[in-house]
């Protein structure tokens, strides 16, 4: 018999660059150390890594670059515990450990054709980042891309400069917001909360698709405001992020209710959600 | 005709087995009033009749409660990981519950779920189960209301049945269980008669529809009031497989470790943010329940749970999961 491998072994991976993208939010650009281990490794947008520092432990983060790219994978954290406290210090050449990926991807084949509406705030743009890159790179198989994007303060935007290139491509409509107080004297954007952008922004919501990330409330007051647009449970999307250790189904803590949020999820549209206890 | 063994000639092939340096798990009294599945060292330890069941179950051997899943070093730039090395001692589980064997195929289920976990699956590849038939219950054994009984099967390489007199029937159920005693059981015309078991307090099967139902009821609080959030009732349990992953050791050198953990914790679920999707302790006992009785289930076929009622035994306050499914049990028939 083939002997099998150990599950919660990680790959390790070079640090290739790091950007500060906020305050307390950086991302991070690593390489499989083995090269054949890169060459062989594919994702979809959506899925996510176990991404670890030895001594420091394990945590999970969205892979936020496009599984088009294929020189690095990237991801991008907020210090908060632990793991990213340690994480905070990755240097260049630095080593960290990879599994994955792990979980379901969003659908982007099922929504050629379809005009796409992406709505996040705060941390939650690396999540939708990925898609919006794939997207822009398979753009004829797209519609109009609207972008909604917010944050407390102009300062805390992530991927700030990418909002700008995003809004280049052709039928591309980008609209970044800050929370009111949270604006510079110079800020272009939108003043107020996402789900009131979002319904001042007049987005034609026929054959579109929308992926909603970021804190339950600002999804609670979205939701409404995309279905007075027109758009079906079914048809708007969202991430779930609840607490996982293995990633891969047996550690017993990420489940909300009957599905395990690390092999099932993590996304989910809005209509399977309304079919699960609200344990997210 | 049947096959036999007398007690004496068990303890004499529990000898030869410590010889061969296997090691050899079976219940033990370790003081009054405290039986426990442990490593014996000789065969007299080893308790073949007067107990109930011990209050750890037989999990610890294919999914110990600390393990080292990985090594690191780190030197400069340089890390090397080390894999953890494959167990390979062969064990034999003697006299474990039928309770506690059945639940070895619930965890293969899960150790399995498409990511195969190599070190279970090579200790349950080196675990021999040898169980006894029970012919003692206390208050809290329950397998008949799961669908069990007192010589269930499942998960045994072999099951042993008291014939009284110092004489055990011996049931071979699979080839591990034939090699164990080729050659070591004489034919006789003796059978052991099957017991009623605990009495049937529910048909607990079928509890999962009510409990679809049951999820948003406000009488969780109250069915689960008492709760310390404790973990007993998930250590305890043969089923239960709930664990954390955390790194041991400095910068320079240590492991990658799994623990045993329990979804009673607060900090179980906690999200980064400082949200916590369960944050109640009644939220919490919840989700053993539908866990073992809906979730697990629906995806599996059969309970998370073999009625040993442990969870009940161990508990600080005599809840665990038959109290309260009988509470939703009696809610339901008002």
């Amino acid at each position: 018999m083939r002997p099998m491998t150990n599950i919660y072994q990680p790959d390790l991976m070079e640090v290739l660059d790091v950007q500060q993208q906020t305050t307390d939010v950086k991302s991070v650009r690593v390489r499989f150390r083995d090269d054949a281990r890169g060459d062989d490794f594919l994702f979809r947008v959506g899925q996510f890594g176990m991404f670890s520092l030895f001594g420091y432990g394990e945590s999970t983060f969205n892979i936020c670059s496009s599984s088009n790219w294929k020189d690095f994978v990237e991801f991008c954290f907020r210090r908060t515990g632990r793991v990213t406290e340690a994480l905070w210090s990755l240097e260049k050449n630095d080593t960290i450990g990879f599994r994955g990926p792990y979980g379901n991807s969003y659908p982007m084949d099922k929504w050629i054709g379809k005009n796409l509406i992406f709505i996040g705030g705060g941390i939650a743009m690396p999540p939708l980042r990925c898609a919006i890159w794939y997207a822009l790179e398979n753009r004829e198989q797209f519609g109009d891309i609207t972008i909604v994007y917010g944050a407390r303060r102009v300062q805390d935007l992530v991927f700030r400069q990418e909002l700008d290139r995003w809004a280049e491509y052709d039928r591309v409509r980008v609209v970044p917001c800050v929370d009111p107080g949270g604006e510079t004297p110079n800020w272009t954007g939108e003043v107020g909360f996402v789900p009131a952008v979002t319904e001042r922004a007049q987005i034609p919501a026929g054959n579109a698709v929308a992926l909603v990330i970021g804190p339950p409330v600002m999804i609670k007051f979205t939701l409404p405001v995309l279905a007075k647009m027109g758009l079906a449970d079914r048809d708007i999307y969202t991430s779930l992020e609840n607490r996982m250790k293995c990633g891969v189904g047996k550690c017993g803590r990420c489940n909300c209710g009957p599905v395990y949020v690390c092999k099932e999820g993590p996304v989910f549209t809005l209509e399977q959600l309304k079919s699960l206890p609200n344990e997210y | 005709m049947s096959q036999i063994i007398s007690k004496p000639a068990i303890r004499r092939l529990v000898e030869r087995w410590l010889r061969q340096g296997k090691r050899v798990i079976a219940p033990v009294q370790v003081r009054p009033n405290l039986v426990s599945y442990q490593p014996v060292r000789s065969p007299d330890q080893v308790l073949l009749e007067g107990f109930v069941r011990p209050l750890n179950s037989i999990k610890q051997v294919v999914f110990p409660r600390h393990e080292q899943l990985f090594q690191y070093r780190v030197r400069g730039k340089q890390i090397d990981l080390l894999p953890a090395p494959l167990p390979d001692v062969e064990r034999i589980v003697l006299a474990a519950r039928p309770c506690d064997a059945a639940a070895l195929p619930i965890l293969d289920h899960v150790f399995n779920w498409e990511f195969r976990d190599a070190t279970y699956n090579r200790r349950r590849e080196l675990t021999t189960v040898v169980t006894l038939a029970c012919t003692e219950y206390d208050a809290h054994c329950f397998c008949t209301s799961v669908g069990s009984q007192p010589n269930d099967t499942r998960g045994s390489d072999a099951l042993l049945l008291d014939l009284g007199d110092q004489t055990l029937e011996v049931r071979c159920v699979t080839d591990k269980g034939q090699s164990l005693f080729a050659g070591q059981t004489e034919a006789s015309t003796r059978t052991a008669p099957t017991g009623p078991g605990p009495e049937r307090r529910a048909d607990l099967r079928r509890v999962g529809q009510q409990l679809e139902q049951a999820f948003e009821r406000s009488e969780w609080a109250a069915w689960t009031n008492r709760c310390l959030g404790c973990g007993a009732c998930a250590y305890g349990c043969p089923a239960c497989h709930c664990f954390d992953m955390v790194d041991e050791g400095g910068p320079t050198c240590g492991a990658r470790v799994r623990n045993w953990d329990a979804c009673q914790f607060g900090q179980f679920t906690l999200h980064a943010s400082g949200h916590n999707p369960r944050n109640a302790q009644s939220q919490r006992q919840r989700q053993r329940i539908y866990h073992k009785f809906h979730v697990y289930p629906n995806k599996f076929g059969e309970l998370l749970c073999t009625g040993c009622g442990n969870c009940t035994r161990n508990c600080p306050v005599s809840l665990g999961v038959l109290p309260v499914l009988e509470a939703i049990q009696a809610e339901g028939a008002k």
